[in-house]
């Protein structure tokens, strides 16, 4: 019953390879460091609604640029301590509680 | 539209819609771990999440939102050319109870913390086992005609379903004598039992 179906699916597929399967691999791999650095992103956007901060506002806070702190917001970014410690210092937050 | 084969013995797809780069799984997956567009949506939707899940902590919606991503997507990358896809998707209409012709159907994790899972993949039945995958959501309404991003999936469900439609892509001779056979199993299940 399917086959007709699979052949018209088949005819249609998409041009370019998909990039689904690499990109859940990679996020399953780093699973453990990539929920630190997504906690981390949700406490600098909670800061920066708290304190109606933009992007660049962040970044001057940081010393750093928007670029940046974009990268940082994205939680895909594997942080340094050092990175973290300026966070830390700059905004005067706590990010690690050991 | 293009569509990408998700399993090797096509029994899974996903749709790749006009002037997107990936297909839906990839974008579902990428926008359900990414901090800034889930601290986007629930801000948008806070009055949602307070009155369907009596969670006002903006914070914990992310983590809990990341971490039922980070296993529907083991769920789908384990998923193998044996495994039983009817166990993982079910009838959008929770009432359906008789196969249709290309049904619509959803996926979502069975597991319960302090709250049901809100995510959602959605999809259209080609045939027992065999599945396109057309989209998903964060449902956080009773239906998902309340709102706009979860009526557009099911706007996105009746564009691909149409489109096998007019396409021709589909076998309704074959599907009417699966429904005979179905029912003729029914019943003889029925009678001798």
């Amino acid at each position: 019953m399917k086959q007709k179906t699979v052949d018209y699916l088949l005819r249609n597929q998409s041009k370019t390879p998909s990039q689904w399967r690499e990109e859940a691999e990679w996020r399953r791999e780093n699973a453990a460091w990539l929920q630190y650095s997504q906690r981390i992103a949700v406490l600098l956007l909670a800061y920066m609604k708290a304190e109606n901060l933009t992007q660049q506002g962040m970044a001057d806070r940081l010393h750093c640029t928007q670029q940046y702190v974009s990268k940082i917001l994205k939680g895909r970014e594997n942080l340094t301590l050092e990175v973290v410690a300026n966070i830390e210092r700059a905004l005067n937050i706590q990010v690690i509680n050991l | 539209m293009e569509f990408d084969k998700i399993l090797t013995n096509n029994n899974l797809w996903a749709v790749r819609y006009d002037n997107e780069t990936d297909n839906v799984l990839q974008q579902l997956f990428s926008q359900w771990s990414d901090p800034e567009w889930l601290m986007n949506f629930f801000c948008d939707n806070m009055s949602d999440l307070e009155a369907y899940f009596k969670i006002t902590d903006v914070n914990q919606a992310i983590y809990d939102t990341i971490d039922d991503s980070n296993e529907l997507q083991c769920l789908i990358l384990d998923l193998s050319p044996d495994s039983n896809l009817d166990k993982l998707f079910r009838p959008l209409e929770n009432n359906r109870t008789q196969e249709m012709l290309l049904g619509r159907e959803k996926a979502r994790l069975a597991r319960n913390r302090s709250h049901a899972s809100w995510l959602r993949l959605y999809a259209i039945k080609l045939e027992p086992g065999c599945y396109i995958i057309t989209g998903g959501a964060i449902k956080l309404t009773r239906t998902m005609q309340e709102r706009e991003h979860t009526l557009r999936e099911l706007n996105n469900m009746e564009l691909v379903r149409n489109l096998l439609l007019q396409e021709g892509a589909i076998d309704a001779d074959g599907f009417t004598d699966y429904l005979s056979e179905t029912n003729e199993d029914y019943l003889y299940e029925t009678e001798n039992s």
